[in-house]
């Protein structure tokens, strides 16, 4: 089945020929609410900290147990926590992603985060309820059905271990990371999230470094979850925070470097702003390395197409989408999706543009 | 064809252009120093330097390089960068 989409009339042309301007763009009442929308939150500058070494599961491709930061050792002071909180704040840090290996295990060490800085986000397995003082977007991963999950992940009934940690919690959001082997499980999954009103965006497996296991992604696979998420975004859409765009950046035969050019410090040398300025990826130590700092260390760059990754990466190109309607309502939809993934408080909008666009200066897959 | 360009003028008109899409405060486009660090002294952002881009590109009907704008970082660097393209 061939995925609906409407000719763009920049494709395979230098987007520098039909250049609208800005202020065309933004005189489109639709637009220019979206934008005014968006645009409050560009004050957002993340780092991301491994909160402890240690796990409550095992997954197979785990991004922690790959590479030097899984042998760091474990910093429990709660009060060197709130030291490093506020020396974050100073360098104008306003958003923390809490992360590796299972930050529900040191409830005590992210509520030190929360108190000093209130915007952010936990990433955890799910099976252990973090207390609801802390008021962060909780992202709960689901790595296929309960029979997969245990196969992958060798924990049982984990879907429903999740829905009865975080049914109507305001902080969850479900992450289904499609790997090649689960990805027709989703529908299935998809019913019993949406049964229970939970909402839920998607991630693409992205292979660690090195990883040739048999859950990394082929050109073949990345066409099948293109097609069940857009089928999903039609049929769930109370549920679902992606867009089409979203679908042309994460599952596009270039992963998100190729096409946009990622900015984080591990692939990006300039310290002059942005990310490469001011982001940092801390162990559990409270150590930091420039070399190898982005928002999912050890993945292979050429490989990824990994939810976070793109949040920072797509959104950063503001300038490159703002070449036409299409293009800039697609960018939009992508802002405004990452928004309601990572922020508490913010609503996704309806999708502007329902159809595939092509990302500025690549085919559309 | 080259273009006249009135640098003091220009410099105004460019702060006035940050102000008002920035929302900067106690700062009038007469009071901003040009040769300020809009990163390190101001607190800009990358996402907002790209919005002023894009607003200095209609006012000017010019073309800024994608890979030009994360270094403009003074107005006096973007009047200069301005005047270039005017002049071209």
């Amino acid at each position: 089945m061939a995925l609906p989409r409407k000719k763009h009339e920049n494709d395979n042309q230098d987007q520098s020929e039909n250049r609208w301007k800005f202020s065309d763009l933004v005189e489109d009442p639709q637009i220019g609410d979206r934008w005014e929308k968006v645009r409050k939150y560009f004050f957002l500058r993340e780092s991301t900290y491994d909160m402890t070494n240690r796990c409550n599961i095992r997954c197979e491709g785990c991004y922690y147990y790959v590479g030097e930061k899984q042998f760091a050792g474990e910093n429990r002071d709660p009060e060197a926590w709130r030291r490093l909180m506020q020396g974050e704040k100073s360098r104008g840090i306003t958003y923390v992603v809490l992360a590796g290996a299972e930050p529900s295990l040191v409830p005590e060490l992210c509520e030190v985060c929360y108190q000093e800085i209130p915007l952010g986000a936990i990433a955890s397995n799910g099976i252990k309820r973090i207390p609801r003082s802390i008021d962060y977007k909780i992202h709960i991963s689901v790595w296929g059905n309960d029979e997969t999950s245990f196969k992958v992940r060798s924990a049982k009934n984990m879907l429903l271990k999740q829905i009865d940690n975080y049914k109507g919690d305001p902080r969850a959001v479900f992450v289904y990371t499609f790997t090649r082997e689960n990805i027709d499980e989703i529908y299935e999954v998809m019913d019993v999230l949406a049964e229970h009103e939970c909402r839920i965006t998607f991630n693409m497996f992205s292979a660690p470094v090195g990883y040739e296991g048999p859950l990394r992604h082929t050109e073949e696979s990345l066409m099948h979850t293109r097609k069940a998420i857009m089928k999903l975004i039609s049929s769930h859409s109370e549920n679902v925070l992606f867009s089409p765009y979203n679908v042309v950046a994460h599952t596009h035969s270039h992963g998100l470097h190729d096409l946009f050019t990622c900015s984080y410090p591990r692939m990006n040398p300039s310290t002059d702003i942005g990310l490469g300025r001011s982001f940092r990826q801390y162990r559990t130590d409270l150590t930091w390395d420039r070399d190898v700092a982005c928002c999912v260390p050890d993945t292979d760059c050429h490989d990824c197409r990994h939810y976070a990754a793109g949040s920072a990466v797509v959104t950063a190109r503001l300038f490159r989408h703002a070449t036409d309607p299409d293009t800039f309502k697609s960018w939009l939809d992508y802002v405004d999706t990452y928004l309601a993934v990572w922020v508490m408080g913010y609503e996704k909008g309806k999708n502007l543009c329902d159809y595939p666009v092509a990302p500025p200066g690549h085919d559309i897959f | 064809m080259t273009v006249e360009v009135d640098t003091k003028n220009l410099i105004i008109h460019i702060a006035e252009i940050m102000i008002n899409e920035l929302k900067l405060e106690d700062v009038t486009p007469e009071t901003f120093d040009p040769e300020i660090d809009l990163v390190d002294e101001v607190g800009i952002d990358s996402m907002d330097l790209a919005t002023v881009a894009l607003v200095i590109q209609d006012e000017y009907g010019i073309r800024i390089d994608e890979d030009d704008y994360p270094k403009l970082i003074t107005i006096r660097l973007i009047a200069d960068y301005v005047e270039k393209r005017l002049k071209k």
